[in-house]
């Protein structure tokens, strides 16, 4: 056994499939996986990955023109799920559809196509999941700010939604987890660190439109009909916490 | 009166009407404009009876002067205190909740106050001030009113995404019964009158650029399930010949819930959820899998089993067509396999040129074995050793789902009346 160790970056992992390529390392003989948690043991070579963008660019336009923006997106969206397996699973992949070219993609019943078309899968899930759950708060200034804390690090996937919708609006969205945000400026989107912020000054209308949307939420629900279950299945409890509305919360 | 109190009682009045989908519509965002609306739609919340909440469901007014026995809102109903919103009210809600990203748009229906084309007037006053005034570029789904003019449903769809019309009850006999002021002709004329300019608007798009918009997302209806006698059979044929002669991109069945006492208007038959669930199994079945109304009941066997779904019953009627080789089967005939939807049906086509499938890769791909395995060969094999006994097959398939109880299934049998 072979273990390759990787910086946790995008560009780290796709330096790795360089060089395991390089190695003409055969699946299965193989891992990829994160330096920071790795444990050593004395049976296992391993080889440190030095993050080389120069390797991971020409990985990059290998994925863009063998497999297409489907096959790159497969790739990418599935990084973003954080998920510690996922040099390895992305490996695996890539020596399948190496061989098999951008038609592989398609390949369902395959157990290193699928695992990745299911990794990616989960996020697209999430972050369209989200689009809807982001809730923005005015505060004094105008500005429009959201907190969240999603399962994968998809902040980068939501922005382009928001900057078409909110054009004329400025917004932050702030992943509080992972200490980064989304800044829009009326024009253009930026993405920075930020750490959690205390004593935000809300408008003085805010407060208003919340009790009327908690209120409305409550309303709309037909008492008769009452069904946790599929409230908690389709919204999952890990993100009520950033909801105006809570689910469940007994109110007049 | 202050908004929040007019918001809770007309969410309040709101409430029964099923749809909320902000689906079928692609708006672009506008520099410098409020909002857009994404093609496959997207929910924002989900409310305690585990119901979707996309677009902010409100009537404009619960004044109304239909006396119509099924509905919370009827005239006679005297425990209901009546309000109505300002067009400045509603608009001013809507563009907030909009901004902190509670709503996907607007769903706006409303008792008729007046007459229907004074109804109809405020409605469209509403939405033709967030569209021009406010540049509100999101999702808007707007009741029409039977009975308002045809210039005004037209003046209304240059500015929705989505109208629809509903038609109630099952048959015109029911409606003349409990909704004895409605007519069936008042909600006809207008769903052809839309179906014609849907066409139009579709015939436009394409040779101009600048095509006037019209009701992009289509429209849909509601009809009340279980306050009437019509059988599930009667039902379905009829969303049937409303998708094929209207074009409609959905029926919406709710499970009639009484409201308050109203002698003519008790609940029929099963009155469950369930019942309404079977209902929707089977619209999808007419919609997405090539299912004919005739082939999922007949009038001889007219209701829908409750502890199997349609798919179920259907293939355990016509064992004849089964096993199904999965590595040859075309895609009609896929979708007939109970356990294999649309998604996993084209999956399974494009993998397998790649090499003959197993049950193996079946279960990667999301076919649920559990029903599917009476059903299919991989191979020529299949599964288990299963017997071909529909009888035994329909005990295994039994829906047994901790949140159904027996008594929510027949509610008449242990004699449980809500």
């Amino acid at each position: 056994m072979k273990d390759y160790l990787y910086d946790g970056s995008f560009e780290g992992a796709l330096t790795g499939i360089y060089q395991m390529f390089n190695d003409r390392v055969k699946a299965g003989e193989a891992r990829l996986v994160w330096a920071a948690t790795y444990q050593r043991d004395c049976f296992t070579k391993v080889t440190e990955v030095e993050t080389d963008p120069s390797k991971a660019e020409k990985v990059t336009r290998w994925l863009l023109e063998e497999f297409g923006e489907i096959g790159f997106r497969r790739a990418a969206y599935a990084y973003l799920s954080d998920d510690d397996q996922y040099g390895t699973y992305l490996f695996c992949f890539l020596k399948k559809m190496n061989r098999l070219g951008e038609k592989g993609l398609d390949f369902f019943a395959d157990q290193d196509i699928n695992k990745v078309y299911k990794i990616y899968n989960r996020v697209c899930r999430e972050s369209h999941l989200l689009l809807g759950l982001i809730r923005f708060m005015e505060l004094e200034n105008g500005i429009l700010y959201a907190t969240f804390e999603p399962t994968a690090n998809i902040l980068t996937l939501l922005t382009g939604h928001f900057k078409e919708r909110l054009s004329n609006q400025i917004w932050v969205i702030h992943d509080t987890k992972r200490k980064i945000a989304a800044f829009y400026d009326g024009k253009e989107v930026y993405i920075r660190p930020l750490d959690e912020l205390e004593d935000l000054k809300l408008s003085g209308s805010e407060k208003a439109y919340q009790d009327m949307w908690k209120t409305y939420f409550k309303r709309i629900a037909i008492e008769r009909r009452n069904n946790p279950r599929q409230q908690m299945h389709m919204m999952p409890k890990k993100y009520w916490k950033f909801l105006v509305e809570k689910p469940q919360e007994k109110t007049k | 009166m202050e908004v929040l109190e007019k918001l809770a009682i007309l969410a309040d009045s709101a409430k029964y009407d099923v749809s909320c989908s902000s689906s079928g519509s692609s708006r672009p965002g506008e520099k410098n404009a409020l909002g857009s609306a994404s093609l496959p739609g997207i929910c924002h919340s989900f409310s305690d009876d585990g119901r979707c909440i996309s677009l902010l469901k409100i009537l404009y007014t619960n004044k109304c002067i239909y006396d119509c026995g099924y509905c919370i809102n009827r005239s006679s109903n005297d425990e209901l205190k009546r309000v109505e919103f300002t067009p400045d009210e509603l608009v001013d809600l809507m563009i907030q909740f909009y901004r902190r990203n509670y709503i996907e748009g607007l769903f706006l229906s409303s008792g008729v106050v007046r007459n229907p084309n004074y109804t109809m007037e405020q409605l469209i006053e509403v939405v033709k001030r967030l569209r021009t005034v406010e540049r509100f570029n999101g999702y808007i789904h707007l009741k029409g009113i039977p009975g308002a003019d045809a210039k005004l449903i037209e003046e209304a769809g240059k500015y929705v995404d989505r109208i629809s019309i509903n038609i109630e009850l099952p048959t015109t006999k029911s409606l003349r019964l409990l909704a004895p002021e409605k007519s069936r002709i008042d909600m006809i004329n207008p769903m052809m009158q839309i179906k014609e300019g849907i066409e139009e608007y579709r015939s436009d798009k394409g040779r101009f650029k600048n095509a006037q918009k019209f009701v992009p997302a289509g429209q849909t209806t509601q009809l009340i399930v279980g306050a009437s006698p019509e059988a599930d059979y009667n039902i379905l044929r009829i969303a049937e010949s409303f998708y094929k002669k209207m074009d409609l991109k959905r029926v919406y069945y709710s499970s009639y819930i009484p409201v308050g006492n109203v002698p003519s208007c008790q609940p029929y038959g099963e009155m469950s959820l369930m019942r309404e669930h079977r209902i929707y199994q089977a619209d999808w079945l007419l919609r997405f899998y090539g299912f004919r109304a005739g082939e999922i009941l007949t009038e001889e066997d007219p209701f829908l089993e409750m502890m199997i779904d349609p798919k179920c019953q259907w293939a355990l009627r016509n064992m004849q067509y089964f096993p199904i080789e999965i590595n040859r089967a075309d895609l009609m005939t896929l979708l007939r396999i109970p356990g294999i939807g649309n998604v996993t049906a084209r999956r399974i086509l494009a993998s397998r040129k790649f090499g003959p499938l197993d049950f193996d890769a079946l279960k990667r791909m999301g076919v649920v074995l559990k029903r599917a395995k009476y059903f299919i060969t991989c191979r020529g094999k299949m599964m288990t050793a299963a017997d071909q006994n529909p009888f035994l097959i329909r005990q295994l398939l039994a829906d047994v789902s901790p949140q159904i109880s027996l008594f929510e299934i027949y509610p008449n049998q242990f004699g449980v009346s809500s």
